[in-house]
């Protein structure tokens, strides 16, 4: 039976096109391609059976059906294949973490060492600490995520710090996006570095954003007086464009309570606010909805599993969409991938589906100020696209090709040569290190 | 022959004890296959039949915990129509399945069976029927939504073995992930202790029946399973608490405790040896029975592990430990019934399977440990292809456990992928029949075959697809869960009254 396993993979056009734009995919510049006949889902417009995407100097040229593929141009047959945007994770460790539990080699979780009493939160910034070449890129890519909202985790303060946009084509000059985004931890996160209350947490989230302000309406007065130490100038100095409202603030609450008291301090400070978690969200969804703040949620959480998730259902998702909401979904760093089990479990679920699949695409650019730049198949937006085996949002699924800035990647990963090299179980002429790892 | 640990080990010792008197020997034979309380009854018999000889040996109580579960009412149903996978390897287009008497009570092609007179027919026609499907590895009831201090019930962590921990005496029936569990087609589910010791506890295996307790959870005769742990997490728990520190510290560790197990063992079975001497003995001055050996809860376990009534479970992320816990095994003459979280077992699918052990796999989980960090996609699959291999998807995961259909497609698809021909029928056996003939319920359960329990599954379209949701899960014949139905969608008691989340689609759906 293991023979079977040696059976060659018809090789297909199609495939083999790929195999030969992998190859290219370092090259300096990028070339055109022509996406032929497959089903296109634009996401911002409608779905266009037999539809040809072209890709010209890293940007989509031409989005449509019955186009011409320019003269030149790398021509897919994508006929009986789905084009979608590439998948954009909007927030997630990846770029930051290598392996969770190995202190060396986890830069995004701060908690896991020695660092009680490390005093800074909201000056920390993702890119400082950014690895390209982490593992967990390729494997990702591989399964057709090609944006993600790198974050710092939660350590000893409520900021965690500042988050950076990335591609995840490997590249060094992958960052899209430094300090797009600034993430605070609340609910019970929040209470439990804040002497256990709701109300500390707030007070604190409170104090940090007077303080910020008082910081910033007078550096240099403000620096000069009295402090008790209490806030690190660098923590203020980062908050700044968060109590401009410029940049957006992810903040992690789940209880529908929570979420009240975020929107009322939103108003009040006239923050840019996105919230992640919220299992109760679609108690409070027309809240929500009014308030103009986007969604990050779990599409397969449904458990009481704490006093804050009391009314988790995985109905959350499709309820906060019909609400009006701008909803996507997270995964934590390895599995980013995993985005699109939750789109399709949303979709079970009663979201529907083109609300599904813009979830985890125009979405999040879209929360991040990049929904002019990226998320759907239109042209002039940067290329990252998708060409899938089938579905999308089903499991079963898998990407055939994925471009990034226009240029097709390379779909090969750690976990692809583990695979190959112990494929063939029959001993050798040489150990199994001898094997594969091309 | 179906039996609990317990049982066994006592008829082990009943067996020991009866050797020169061949009815009673038998009859120990035919109580260890029949119920539970025929065993008791039948053992207190004969304790008043050694009453009449003398003071009595002493036994270990058979089955302290017993299972009360009983089956619920059940219709005779006849669902007709469907796609019916049957976990013992066949599809079964236009198929019919028959629920009777809480059994499974013919399976075939729609015009071949026939619904019995009273019973009801189900036009099943675009539904997918599955055995109800099985966890091999779950923590729920042990730890329970809500999570927190107070709930946390499922790790022991205050010595390396802690073999004398049982998994049931932590369930909290009213955790509200079983039912959420139910509405994902789960019908039954072993519940292990955690990872951080070496000898973690026994396992209790439950059917997936909401119960005021655990006893009226209990899989009725299921036998029990030990949980051990390699690698990283016990000397990460106790590196700094007194060892095991290395991994060479874990296999003394687990070393030092079969050798204690083997004398403990032995120590019971010279006891039952010297009491049937004594019993035959005739003379007058033969004097007292002799005394019975101390009990020792951690060692019972062990000793159950040691003569293949207890299953052996465990936790073990690398090929090359894997290989090691495998001589372990032949050194102290156990068998390993299952590796769990097994992230390489590809890289030696060749040798578990010609050492006839499972591999208990996720799809795609990795990088959370070094130890976890090779994990493919593949995984599943190649321990599949290989003659004789023994694949299982386990969810160790609140969530993961009400989705288990959709690891199982993931690592379906992937191992079509790279040529292995796995089709839906191959795959649904890998959440159902492999797991239960890995727990010792596979008699039971575990497949659509006639005579079996009737845990059974209609899905509302192929399981092997994101979008599937069971619509109707039967439990020993009894309609547990009916997606449609607020009256079929149990809500544990801690659900009640809490904010004003009403009925939304069924077990918290």
């Amino acid at each position: 039976m293991i023979g079977a396993t040696k059976k060659a993979i018809p090789m297909k056009t199609f495939t083999a096109f790929i195999a030969a734009a992998a190859a290219l995919a370092g090259a300096a510049s990028a070339q055109t391609v022509a996406i032929m006949d497959g089903t296109v889902h634009t996401v911002s417009g409608d779905v266009i059976e037999n539809g040809d995407v072209i890709i010209r100097d890293g940007r989509i040229a031409q989005v449509g059906a019955d186009l011409s593929a320019p003269a030149g141009a790398s021509v897919i047959d994508a006929s009986g294949k789905v084009v979608t945007p590439g998948l954009f994770a909007p927030v997630s460790a990846i770029g930051l973490v290598e392996i969770g539990a190995v202190d060396d080699a986890n830069d995004a979780s701060p908690a896991q060492g020695p660092m009680e009493s490390f005093p800074l939160g909201a000056a920390l910034n993702a890119i400082d600490a950014y690895n390209p070449s982490s593992a967990l890129i390729p494997v990702n890519r591989a399964a057709g995520v090609t944006r993600a909202l790198m974050a710092p985790s939660v350590g000893p303060t409520i900021f965690a710090g500042r988050a950076a946009v990335i591609d995840l084509s490997g590249r060094p000059n992958s960052v899209t996006r430094a300090e797009a985004a600034q993430y605070v931890a609340m609910g019970e996160r929040g209470a439990e570095r804040n002497g256990g209350t709701r109300m500390g947490a707030w007070a604190v989230f409170r104090e940090y954003l007077d303080e910020a302000r008082s910081y910033h309406a007078n550096p240099n007065d403000y620096v000069r007086r009295p402090h008790d130490g209490r806030f690190a100038i660098s923590d203020l100095k980062a908050l700044g464009p968060v109590i401009n409202g410029e940049q957006p603030l992810i903040v992690s609450v789940n209880s529908a309570n929570d979420i009240r008291t975020l929107i009322r301090l939103k108003n009040t400070y006239r923050l840019n606010v996105i919230i992640h978690g919220a299992t109760e969200g679609w108690r409070v969804a027309d809240e929500i909805d009014a308030a103009n703040i986007s969604v990050i949620t779990d599409g397969l959480y449904n458990l009481p599993g704490e006093f804050e998730d009391i009314d988790a259902t995985l109905k959350n998702a499709a309820r906060l969409n019909e609400a009006g909401v701008t909803i996507t979904f997270s995964e934590g760093a390895h599995n980013i991938r995993l985005i699109r089990q939750h789109a399709g479990n949303a979709v079970a679920e009663g979201l529907p589906y083109e609300a599904a699949l813009k979830a985890i695409t125009l979405n999040p650019a879209t929360m991040y100020g990049l929904g002019g730049q990226l998320g759907s198949l239109e042209a002039g937006k940067i290329a990252d696209v998708v060409i899938w085996d089938g579905d999308p949002l089903e499991v079963t699924t898998k990407p055939e090709a994925v471009f990034i800035n226009g240029r097709p990647q390379d779909l090969n990963n750690r976990q692809k040569m583990l695979m190959e090299r112990y494929r063939d179980l029959e001993r050798g002429d040489l150990p199994f290190a001898y094997r594969g790892g091309e | 022959m179906r039996n609990t640990g317990w049982t066994a080990l006592a008829v082990l010792m009943l067996s020991a004890c009866a050797q020169q008197t061949g009815t009673e020997s038998e009859e120990a034979a035919e109580a260890a296959a029949s119920e539970d309380t025929e065993i008791a009854a039948k053992t207190a018999e004969k304790d008043e039949d050694d009453k009449d000889k003398a003071d009595g040996a002493v036994h270990p109580p058979l089955d302290p915990y017993p299972s009360t579960y009983e089956a619920y009412p059940g219709e005779t149903v006849l669902l007709t129509g469907a796609t019916v996978l049957t976990g013992a390897g066949d599809r079964i287009d236009n198929g019919a399945v028959l629920i009777a008497d809480g059994k499974i009570s013919a399976v075939g092609a729609a015009g071949d069976v026939e619904a019995p007179e009273g019973a009801r027919t189900v036009n099943a026609s675009g539904k997918w029927i599955t055995p109800g499907i099985i966890d091999i590895h779950s923590h729920l009831g042990d730890y329970p939504s809500p999570s927190n201090s107070t709930t946390s019930d499922g790790n022991e962590v205050v010595n390396p073995n802690t073999a004398y921990v049982w998994a049931e005496h932590s369930v909290w029936p009213q955790d509200a992930g079983f039912t959420r569990a139910l509405a994902g087609g789960i019908t039954t589910l072993q519940v292990l202790p955690g990872s951080a010791n070496l000898f973690g506890g026994r396992s209790a295996i439950l059917k997936n029946v909401p119960s005021r307790s655990v006893q009226g959870m209990k899989f009725p005769g299921a036998p029990y399973g030990l949980k051990m742990a390699c690698g990283e997490n016990p000397k990460r728990v106790y590196g700094e608490r007194g060892g095991p520190q290395t991994r060479m510290g874990n296999f003394a560790g687990y070393r030092a405790a079969w050798i204690e197990a083997a004398a403990y063992k032995k120590k019971w079975e010279d006891y039952w040896a010297d009491y049937d001497e004594w019993v035959e003995n005739d003379d007058d001055d033969k004097g007292d029975a002799p005394d019975a050996p101390t009990r020792d809860l951690k060692l019972e376990t062990l000793a159950g592990a040691l003569n293949g009534d207890i299953a052996v479970n465990m936790h073990c992320y690398r090929a090359d430990e894997m290989v090691q816990v495998l001589d372990m095994a032949k050194e102290f003459g156990y068998k390993v019934r299952t590796f769990h979280h097994a992230i390489e077992a590809y890289k030696i699918a060749d040798y578990l399977a010609e050492n006839g052990v499972c591999a208990a796999m996720w799809a795609d989980w990795w990088g959370f440990k070094l130890e976890a960090f090779d994990t493919v996609g593949e995984n599943v699959a190649l321990v599949h292809a290989q003659p004789g291999g023994c694949a299982i998807v386990h969810s160790d995961d609140a969530l993961g456990i009400q989705r288990l259909n959709q690891e199982a497609a993931k690592a379906m698809a992937d191992g079509r992928r790279i040529g292995i021909d796995i089709e839906p029928e191959d795959a649904i056996a890998w959440i159902t029949a492999n797991p239960a003939e890995a727990m010792g319920v596979s008699d039971e359960t575990g497949t659509l075959e006639t005579g079996k329990m009737a845990d059974v599954v209609v899905w509302n379209g192929n399981p092997f697809s994101v979008y599937a949701k069971a619509e109707k899960v039967y439990i020993d014949g009894a309609l547990m869960y009916d997606r449609s139905d607020p009256k079929r969608s149990p809500r544990v008691d801690f659900e009640l009254g809490l904010h004003d989340n009403s009925f939304t689609g069924g077990a918290g759906q």
